[in-house]
């Protein structure tokens, strides 16, 4: 029975959890905004690389590097879509 | 076709490999749509017009509970690969059968949740706001309900075929998609309902 729980999972899965109660704090404790979101964006790409290399097994085989290379491109590309967006629409830059 | 015995049975042939990568490079693209999405959320969050905001509509505890749901199945379902690895059909199969029941809860508190916004008058059409929040909540939605069935026919497929390097393969690939729609989650429970409850 054991053998179908392994211990990096559950170390990942603990850890997950860990970060989902952490993030948590921005909404029972009073925060700034700078903190709040400072909490928010180290829990939530912790919690998505955590996903990706525990569970998704992106750097298991020769593709590894293409996968990284991939994911993070198209990370890349997502965040100057979000923020050049934000600096044209809301920061009047 | 050529079989390595070194490799797991999913990566065992190389189509199987192109699979994977290919399917890899169909989920950068799926990073692409929801930033799309969080786009918009983030540049119409304040435009509620005489509508209601997030703060005033979001609720903490469901969306905890959708939260530890949806991260419970992405467990279960490494679970799942993990069992198919060791060859062990019958618990991949349960573990997969309680990813979907999983996923089926979360998509139940999820059309729950719709359905109280519209009570309260924050429907698709209500302001800026709730179109991008339900667009991109539902887009979500959509997501893990195809996931639903995909999920399935996977199930059904390992029944009859048994563990082949094909449906290795197939099962492998849904586990992607499983765990990438977590991930959005994440984002969307982050930045959507943590950051507007703030």
């Amino acid at each position: 029975m054991s053998e179908l729980f392994p211990r990096k999972q559950i170390v990942g899965f603990v850890f997950s959890l860990i970060l989902t109660a952490a993030a948590l704090a921005v909404y029972f404790l009073d925060l700034s905004f700078a903190a709040g979101m400072t909490v928010l964006l180290i829990t939530a790409f912790v919690q998505a690389l955590l996903q990706l290399v525990v569970f998704m097994h992106a750097g298991e085989t020769e593709d590894k590097w293409s996968i990284y290379g991939n994911v993070y491109f198209m990370m890349a590309i997502a965040l100057v879509t979000i923020f050049g967006s934000l600096l044209i629409f809301l920061w009047d830059m | 076709m050529h079989v390595d015995h070194t490799q797991p049975l999913e990566y065992s042939s190389g189509q199987g490999r192109l699979n994977i990568y290919g399917f890899w490079v169909f989920l950068g693209a799926e990073i692409m749509l929801f930033a799309t999405l969080f786009t918009v959320f983030f540049v119409l969050e304040n435009r509620t017009g005489s509508g209601p905001n997030g703060a005033e509509i979001f609720e903490i505890a469901p969306v905890l509970a959708e939260t530890f749901i949806l991260l419970t199945s992405s467990f279960v379902i490494g679970l799942g690969i993990h069992a198919m690895r060791i060859g062990n059909k019958k618990a991949m199969m349960t573990f997969f059968a309680i990813t979907l029941v999983l996923g089926l809860a979360f998509l139940g508190l999820e059309i729950d949740e719709f359905v109280t916004y519209i009570h309260e008058g924050a429907t698709l059409q209500t302001s800026a706001f709730t179109a991008a929040l339900m667009t991109t909540l539902g887009t979500h939605g959509a997501h893990v309900t195809f996931g639903l069935f995909w999920g399935i026919s996977i199930i059904m497929q390992v029944k009859k075929r048994g563990l082949t390097p094909e449906t290795a393969n197939k099962s492998f690939i849904f586990s992607l998609y499983w765990h990438f729609l977590d991930v959005v989650w994440i984002f969307i429970f982050s930045f959507i309902y943590l950051k507007g409850m703030m």
